[in-house]
């Protein structure tokens, strides 16, 4: 690492960054080199996804350490800043107890205690003013979160009152196309509504995503200001017992007109073809209770009963027509009727977010690279340009990665000139790692840019 | 107040004033609105200062409630502001300034205003012509009502974070981080400087009385209006005497809505989430359910959670609201207010208030399942409608309260010559429980519930003369304000920060 006092930081050097010799990382004991999978016993594939052995092979060969250290650092150089220093852990062990406010001084240090909890779950938490694990030396109120990315976390669970396709944990390429729809509309709306630049989009493991924002001005928004912006994107209100959740002003906020574009785009699809809601008379009875008019309810219901199997998208065309008619023949229904379709289209496709995660400075919320407990596949980054082609079936699960090593390996003997590769790169993994380090990659380019910036002042002076 | 610090102070002060860019004015509050550019000057005494804060407490507490009305004389502005060191105190007064101070400034004319803005040196960016023009649409969908001639409005560009309020509500357009704020709204931005300048006025002033919290004649002073003025408080008082985990199904019959909804989900789901557990959880610590009991109680309706399970992800949650772990606060049950108020339920929720959080053809159907007929249901959803949440349930709770003891609703609106209002006693608690709005969800079970154990006590024929003697130990005391607060038992008052961090 030789970036630092020269403040000209082109892209080559940030390339650099990620093939920074790696021996030191590697040199330990690295049972996976010289032993193929099968020796570990009958097979790597045999073991629990969150068997520890596993798993500690996995945060020794697999997790992007480097990056993920440059990540958290927020700095040019490779020196841990407070930003690292002071970051809140919360691992998750297997035990299902969880120690939180855990605190590292440099990356090795954070690497040790990986490899000595291997924890199921790994947890990020805020930056705050002092190393957490000093805080039981402080007064309760002396110890502030500082900064944290701006995140956010959508949950299919929420999803399952319209959901029909699948239920729990569960899911399926239908009904992942509504996470698809909330990446879509959450991500152009932070960029160009709130200017922020960088996203990285992570498959939680199992139902769901999160999102993590990156740009200095995200970290240091305050709880009132995440707030605001939470609630500026969210549009679906109220609990179990309120069936119309979704009550918009006549005029779109140009926000939301945007939003309605990406929403016509999956509406059909999912309402239409994955989820039934106009097939099944318990499902169309819910989109029936939504119009605030038993007479259009009525109708439809009578029409509907009388040909069940009428295609959805022409029982849509009804539903339409009979909210057009019945504003025709009694003008004064406009107010509560006319934009009922539409609201219905929001309520059935917009994102549905998990606020608390959002509006809390020290939520915690799940690390990207993680593996999940249930399904053992790797919490991946989802690139937002092909998020539509992102199947939550295909991330690796760590026996996976093994096998791929293995015949790696056997296809690639060692060779003196060969340059040496991290484990990871050797897999399907690696896609996932450069999605990564782009992002990471963007933040460093920032946080050089601004170097120079005030450099180039102070040398004004 | 400080006498042998005055000379001290004072110069700490000028000097800390004018090291934290506040310039000083010779004419230091030449207008109504004030900027608190700097720290009063002014020395006071205790009492005075007790009695100029009580005041402005009542300005600001009258101002939240009463939905600006007339404003009494504000001579006290510049006596309190200098006395704010509590921290949690200090938001609360930043928040309830910054209301008075807005109304205050929508009231000036504009020529005023103008004048004001000018003298406080505020500029904003404004918006080219040019880029209008370009955005024309798109402002004019921001700010429907507002802002409908955007040729003629003058719209200023800066940073969302300085207008939260607008940008949550979505009432302005914002591009690339910026935004568009039209002058209707500038009263946003004027009130954003407001906010900055006088949180930071308190944090120099703050740091001017450095032993201000050590100061014990100040601290009971601090601490009373503190009770007196963020809401009533609610601690255990038990009229059902110590709770075993088993009787909380037969005490259903006398929660509110919102509690026996929860209580019915969460059997029926055999979980409920936070907020729910939260609002149900210190509901039953209030009528008094001890942490060991509440423990088991949790855990047996957690019922797909094996004991371990439980321990390890709900416990700590139940050992916390107990105020045994973490901060270690003492958390108290919630009011109706904050439940109203309060974050409403989201998705797979089933905490809030029905009457404020289920749509009519719910609050309907659970109505009438508690055999509420037609006039009195027709009834109810209009002060629904008209949003008098806590009406609606004080009329919820007297038709259905009625019927429990086979009355009429008259009867507990402290009608004469009733049958049951012939015991002595029974005769002014029944007045208790009808005059008083329900206020507090652990209020209408104890009113419930006392109600209840009066009337087994007259039907069984005057033989309660003991039984009645404890029920008159009211748990209400009216305050100087005709408003019942709750005792408090044991400890210092805290406010309550419901945020637990999981
Ligand atoms: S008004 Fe209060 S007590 Fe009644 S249901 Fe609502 S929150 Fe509960
Ligand atoms: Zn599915």
């Amino acid at each position: 690492m030789d970036i630092d006092t020269n403040n000209k930081t082109s892209d080559d050097e940030l390339d650099h960054m990620f093939d920074m010799d790696d021996s030191n990382v590697f040199r330990a004991d690295n049972p996976w080199a010289r032993a193929p999978v099968e020796s570990l016993g009958a097979s790597a594939s045999d073991l629990a996804a969150d068997s520890p052995l596993l798993l500690k092979l996995f945060y020794q060969h697999f997790f992007p350490m480097k990056p993920y250290f440059q990540w958290l650092n927020y700095d040019i150089s490779p020196t841990p800043s407070r930003t690292f220093m002071n970051r809140e852990f919360c691992f998750t062990l297997h035990d299902e107890t969880y120690i939180r406010f855990q605190s590292y001084k440099t990356m090795d240090e954070f690497r040790q205690e990986l490899a000595r909890l291997c924890p199921a779950k790994i947890d990020l938490g805020a930056i705050y003013n002092i190393r957490p694990k000093d805080k039981s030396m402080v007064r309760p109120a002396a110890f502030i979160p500082v900064s944290k990315e701006l995140v956010f976390d959508i949950d299919m669970t929420d999803y399952d009152e319209i959901r029909t396709c699948c239920s729990g944990g569960d899911v399926c390429t239908k009904c992942w196309e509504f996470m698809t729809v909330a990446m879509k509309i959450i991500d152009v709306a932070l960029r160009d509504d709130f200017g922020f630049k960088h996203l990285l989009w992570v498959y939680s493991g199992r139902r769901g995503i999160h999102c993590w924002i990156g740009d200095e001005r995200a970290r240091k928004l305050n709880n009132e200001q995440r707030k605001a912006i939470v609630s500026y994107l969210e549009v679906i209100k109220g609990g179990t017992q309120q069936g119309r959740k979704v009550k918009l002003p006549n005029t779109l906020h140009p926000s939301l007109s945007r939003s309605y574009d990406i929403i016509g785009q999956h509406f059909p699809s999912i309402v239409f073809d994955s989820q039934d809601v106009l097939t099944e008379p318990d499902n169309w009875e819910k989109v029936l209770a939504i119009i605030p008019d038993d007479g259009v309810q009525a109708s439809l219901r009578s029409e509907w009963e009388k040909s069940p199997t009428r295609d959805p998208s022409k029982k849509w065309e009804d539903l339409k027509d009979a909210i057009g008619s019945a504003i025709a023949a009694a003008p004064k229904k406009r107010q509560a009727l006319e934009h009922v379709p539409r609201d219905i289209m929001f309520q059935y496709t917009y994102p549905r977010l998990d606020e608390k995660v959002s509006t809390n400075i020290n939520h915690l919320l799940k690390s990207p690279f993680c593996v999940h407990p249930k399904t053992g596949r790797v919490c991946v980054p989802i690139p937002i340009e092909t998020c539509e082609e992102f199947d939550p079936k295909s991330p690796p699960t760590i026996p996976m990665l093994a096998k791929e090593l293995d015949e790696y390996d056997a296809k690639h003997p060692p060779s003196e000139n060969e340059p040496k590769l991290q484990a990871w790169q050797k897999t399907s993994l690696r896609g996932h790692v450069e999605v990564f380090e782009r992002f990471v990659k963007g933040i460093l380019r920032d946080v050089a840019e601004k170097k120079k910036m005030e450099s180039s002042k102070s040398l004004d002076f | 107040m400080f006498t042998q610090e005055r000379t001290q102070t004072r110069k700490t002060r000028q000097m800390l004033a004018s090291g934290a860019r506040f310039t000083y004015d010779d004419e230091p509050y030449p207008t109504r609105l004030n900027f608190y550019r700097d720290p009063p000057a002014l020395e006071i005494s205790i009492e005075e200062f007790e009695q100029f804060a009580l005041d402005r407490m009542q300005v600001l507490t009258a101002l939240q409630t009463a939905q600006m009305r007339n404003l009494p004389p504000d001579q006290m502005d510049k006596a309190v502001g200098d006395a704010i060191r509590n921290q949690e105190l200090r938001q609360w007064f930043l928040r309830a300034e910054c209301a008075l101070f807005r109304y205050r400034f929508e009231k000036e004319s504009l020529k005023e205003q103008l004048e004001f803005l000018e003298k406080q040196n505020l500029t904003w960016k404004k918006v080219s012509d040019d880029d209008k023009r370009l955005l024309k649409d798109k402002l004019k969908a921001s700010s429907p009502f507002k802002a409908q001639n955007v040729d003629d409005e003058t719209f200023f560009e800066v940073d969302f974070e300085r207008v939260c309020g607008l940008v949550g509500k979505r009432q302005v357009y914002i591009h690339a981080g910026k935004a568009f704020v039209p002058l209707a709204d500038q009263v946003v931005l004027v009130l954003d400087e407001f906010r900055e300048r006088l949180a930071q006025a308190l944090e120099v002033t703050g740091r001017a009385l450095p032993r201000m919290d050590e100061d014990n004649r100040l601290m009971p002073v601090l601490n009373n209006i503190n009770k007196q003025y963020l809401g009533r408080e609610f601690t255990t008082s038990a009229v059902a005497g110590e709770i075993q985990a088993q009787d909380v199904d037969a005490l259903k019959i006398h929660m509110p809505l919102c509690m026996e909804h929860l209580h019915d989900e969460l059997r029926r789901e055999k979980h409920t989430k936070h907020g729910g557990r939260m609002q149900y959880g210190l509901f039953l610590k209030g009528i008094g359910l001890s942490l060991e009991q509440a423990l088991i109680f949790w855990q047996t309706a957690f019922a797909n959670k094996s004991p371990d399970e439980f321990n390890k992800q709900y416990a700590y949650n139940v050992r916390h609201s107990y105020g045994m772990e973490g901060k270690r606060t003492d958390y108290t049950p919630y009011s109706c207010k904050s439940i109203i108020m309060g974050s409403a339920p989201g998705v797979g929720d089933h905490h809030g208030c029905p009457f404020r959080h289920f749509s009519a053809p719910n609050l309907r159907a659970k109505l009438a399942a508690h055999q509420v007929d037609e006039f009195d249901t027709e009834d109810i959803l209009g002060l629904v409608g008209a949003k008098h949440y806590q009406i609606a349930c004080t009329r919820y709770y007297e038709v259905t309260r009625a019927r429990m003891i086979g009355g009429s609703p008259d009867t507990l609106r402290g009608g004469s010559g009733s049958a049951l209002a012939s015991g002595q006693g029974a005769g002014s608690e029944f007045r208790v429980a009808s005059q008083e709005q329900i206020e507090h969800p652990n209020q209408f079970f104890e009113q419930s519930y006392k109600l209840m154990q009066q009337h087994k006590s007259t039907a069984a024929g005057g033989a309660g003369a003991n039984g009645d003697q404890d029920m008159e130990a009211a748990p209400l005391d009216p305050t100087v304000k005709g408003r019942y607060t709750y005792r408090k038992v044991g400890g210092p008052s805290s406010i309550v920060n419901h945020d637990m961090e999981m």
